[in-house]
């Protein structure tokens, strides 16, 4: 079933790191000026007066070797992005906490995206790690690099995997990453269009500087959470559909 | 000739049946193809004249070192000379040290490619390309053996667990044994600021190399900021050819626990489920763990104040302690003390001059005793002897050092010059019980 994605910032409030109200929350994923890593015992803390609902979600990340997986999680979770390409021979997850607004109602959710990345040739060797990774997905990122025209070219077989999954609806998003080395540019912007017109899915862009930590991944990160919710919302409106039919036949 | 760099190293892997160049790691500028061909053409040579070329020198002041691994893979390591032997410290900064290190490096480099290929597939190539491929996974390992960056880690040397003493070890010892049974596996290990803090009974039973090797993959992923992994490895010793899954979680930044395991559970699963359950209540015990830094030893063991470094090692767990203190040089007149980061690379020199001079080396388990013989790393001289020495110290221009051995452990002190000589036994057997005393080390 295909599903009409929602419009930018119909959902969530599109730079919403901008505006004043946000400051007391985006403070609590910054540590002097920097993003803060959290372990797995740790998490975001708002003073106990301002309750925050903090929302799970595991997203994937698909794309050939090389491609920059890797790379983008460390970015999107402002750690060290590692400044040599070394092959990822496992499975590695990173957490990402991101405070979001609804545009509906004003309520502010802390997003806890925890981002699953494995090497391609490990996914290879290794039979269980693919199965590993698809387990309660919520989400998958498909990666291709503006420096890569096969790492484009590639974007279909990687989305056939999950085409057909029986595990309920995965968000798909498009990324192009590396897209700062325009001197190396292999991908025409006429192509991404092409494509996205085709798939209707969204495609993004990432790489060069990483600024102040916020704005170079606030697009990507605001979007995610949109289809996010736009999913839970759309799955919890249909279950709800489903139970008043249930209790249809009951009566 | 001089073929590197003073200080770099560089790293070659070759087929050893046919001589292919299978990659190079490290310095910045490779060796020319005629030098590595040159490089496996006289350690051919000297094969077919049943003689077993292990290492030279050169008459820069570089080394080379060769070895075959298992029949199938020749590794070289070749260094520009220079590496850590400053002119100060005369004895300890020479040659001899210099083959050391480079000998243990390609066994920890070889160890590292089993744990991540397996031995099959280094062993039975099939296709070279193929093996060319894949053995870039391991370059990041690799990478962090060559460079040997990080402060305070001197495993991958005395193969022997870089060691934390936690103020608190009975409920974090508790904690990992907890949280391995639930994790299905008998191996589970506790690691604070790349360090072993506390682990099951099972995981000091790997092998040494092992120990250490896992210590240094943990590093690795603990340095990345990920919050857990999982991770296909295969033990060198233990399991060469059947991959374990070695899960690992990010407790706090700096803390990571992992466990060895089998099919299950999944990643989600043991970190949904499980790991809360263990460690949320262990915060604080952490947090104070992670306090003791880089010091490694409890507040409640207190140094001399004229101990500048030490490592000390139990010779029966194989796990070691270590650290390097920042002292004010007072007294006008005195000698500058050596800087923090000269103080760790003294240490090393003094643990190799030591154990290649006057005390027994633990080899690692993987050497058979032919190869022992052949490497020789404990001069004749300490062969010739029927008695051990217990005691060594140097005195050179920068710092004493004393060397301490007893049944059950080995101590390394580095101690300020204006210490007079006839103190420094004093210094060692005080500084010995002070730490064995209080947490049982």
């Amino acid at each position: 079933m295909t599903q009409v994605p929602p419009s930018s910032g119909s959902i969530v409030v599109a730079d919403w790191h901008r505006c004043k109200d946000s400051k007391e929350y985006f403070s609590k994923i910054l540590h002097k000026k920097r993003r803060k890593n959290f372990g797995l015992l740790e998490s975001p803390v708002m003073p106990p007066h301002v309750a925050v609902d903090t929302v799970h979600y595991k997203i994937f990340i698909s794309g050939k070797s090389g491609v920059g997986k890797t790379a983008l999680a460390a970015r999107l979770a402002g750690l060290n992005i590692p400044n040599m390409h070394y092959e990822t021979t496992g499975i590695e997850t990173t957490v990402v906490y991101w405070p979001a607004k609804l545009r509906e109602n004003g309520r502010v959710f802390f997003f806890r995206l925890q981002l699953w990345d494995c090497g391609e040739n490990a996914l290879r060797r290794f039979d269980h790690l693919l199965p590993a990774c698809k387990e309660q997905v919520d989400a998958v990122l498909f990666l291709f690099s503006f420096t890569d025209r096969t790492s484009f070219d590639d974007l279909s077989t990687q989305m056939a995997k999950w085409t057909g999954t029986p595990a309920g609806r995965v968000v798909k998003l498009v990324v192009g990453t590396k897209f700062d080395l325009f001197m190396h540019c292999d991908v025409a912007e006429r192509d991404v269009r092409d494509f996205q017109e085709k798939w209707s899915l969204p495609v993004l862009r990432v790489g060069g500087e990483v600024s102040d930590g916020l704005g170079d991944v606030a697009p990507l990160l605001n979007c995610l959470a949109e289809n996010l919710w736009h999913q839970d919302c759309v799955t919890a409106e249909s279950a709800r559909h489903h139970s008043q039919q249930d209790t249809g036949t009951l009566l | 000739m001089m073929m590197l760099q003073h200080g770099s190293t560089q790293l070659l892997c070759l087929t050893a049946s046919s001589g292919v160049p299978l990659f190079t790691r490290g310095a910045s500028k490779q060796l020319p193809f005629s030098v590595i061909g040159s490089l496996n053409g006289v350690h051919m040579f000297g094969g077919g004249q049943e003689v077993v070329l292990s290492s030279c020198e050169t008459e820069g002041g570089g080394r080379v070192v060769w070895r075959v691994f298992q029949d199938s893979v020749m590794l070289i390591a070749v260094s520009g000379g220079g590496q850590g032997s400053g002119g100060g410290q005369g004895g300890a900064g020479g040659s001899k040290e210099e083959e050391v290190r480079l000998q243990r490096l390609l066994e920890n480099v070889w160890s590292c490619m089993v744990l991540v290929l397996g031995q099959d597939e280094l062993t039975n190539v099939r296709n070279v390309e193929r093996l060319k491929r894949d053995l870039r996974s391991c370059f990041s390992l690799i990478d962090q053996l060559l460079e040997d960056r990080q402060e305070g880690i001197l495993g991958n040397l005395t193969h022997c667990a870089d060691s934390l003493l936690p103020p608190n070890p009975t409920l974090l010892q508790e904690a990992v044994d907890g949280f391995a049974q639930a994790s299905d596996s008998e191996f589970g290990c506790l690691i604070v600021h790349g360090r072993i803090a506390a682990a099951t009974e099972k995981w000091w039973r790997l092998a040494p190399q092992e120990v250490v090797l896992l210590s240094a993959l943990m590093r690795s992923l603990s340095a990345s900021g990920s919050a857990s992994c999982d991770y296909p490895v295969f033990l060198p010793q233990g399991s060469p050819t059947v991959a374990h899954r070695l899960l690992r979680f990010q407790l706090l930044p700096g803390a990571d626990v992992c466990v060895l395991c089998g099919p299950t559970p999944s990643l989600h699963r043991a970190e949904s489920g499980i790991v809360g359950r263990f460690w949320t209540p262990l915060v604080e015990t952490l947090r104070d763990c992670l306090a003791v830094g880089e010091r490694c030893l409890p507040p409640s063991v207190s140094l001399r104040p004229d101990v500048l470094a030490l490592l000390l090692i139990n010779r029966e767990t194989r796990r070691s302690v270590s650290c390097v203190r920042t002292l004010t040089n007072h007294p006008l007149g005195d000698p500058p003390l050596p800087s923090k980061a000269r103080c760790w690379e003294l240490l090393k020199l003094f643990y190799i001059f030591s154990t290649t001079r006057y005390f027994t080396q633990e080899e690692a388990l993987c050497v058979s005793p032919e190869e022992k013989a052949q490497r020789g790393n404990t001069e004749d001289f300490v062969l010739g002897f029927s008695h051990q020495p217990l005691q060594c110290y140097l005195v050179t221009e920068e710092c004493k050092s004393y060397g301490l051995q007893t049944p059950q452990h080995q101590l390394f002190l580095l101690i300020p010059l204006s210490v007079p000589t006839f103190a420094l036994r004093t210094v060692a057997t005080q500084t010995l019980s002070d730490i064995v005393a209080a947490p049982g080390f």
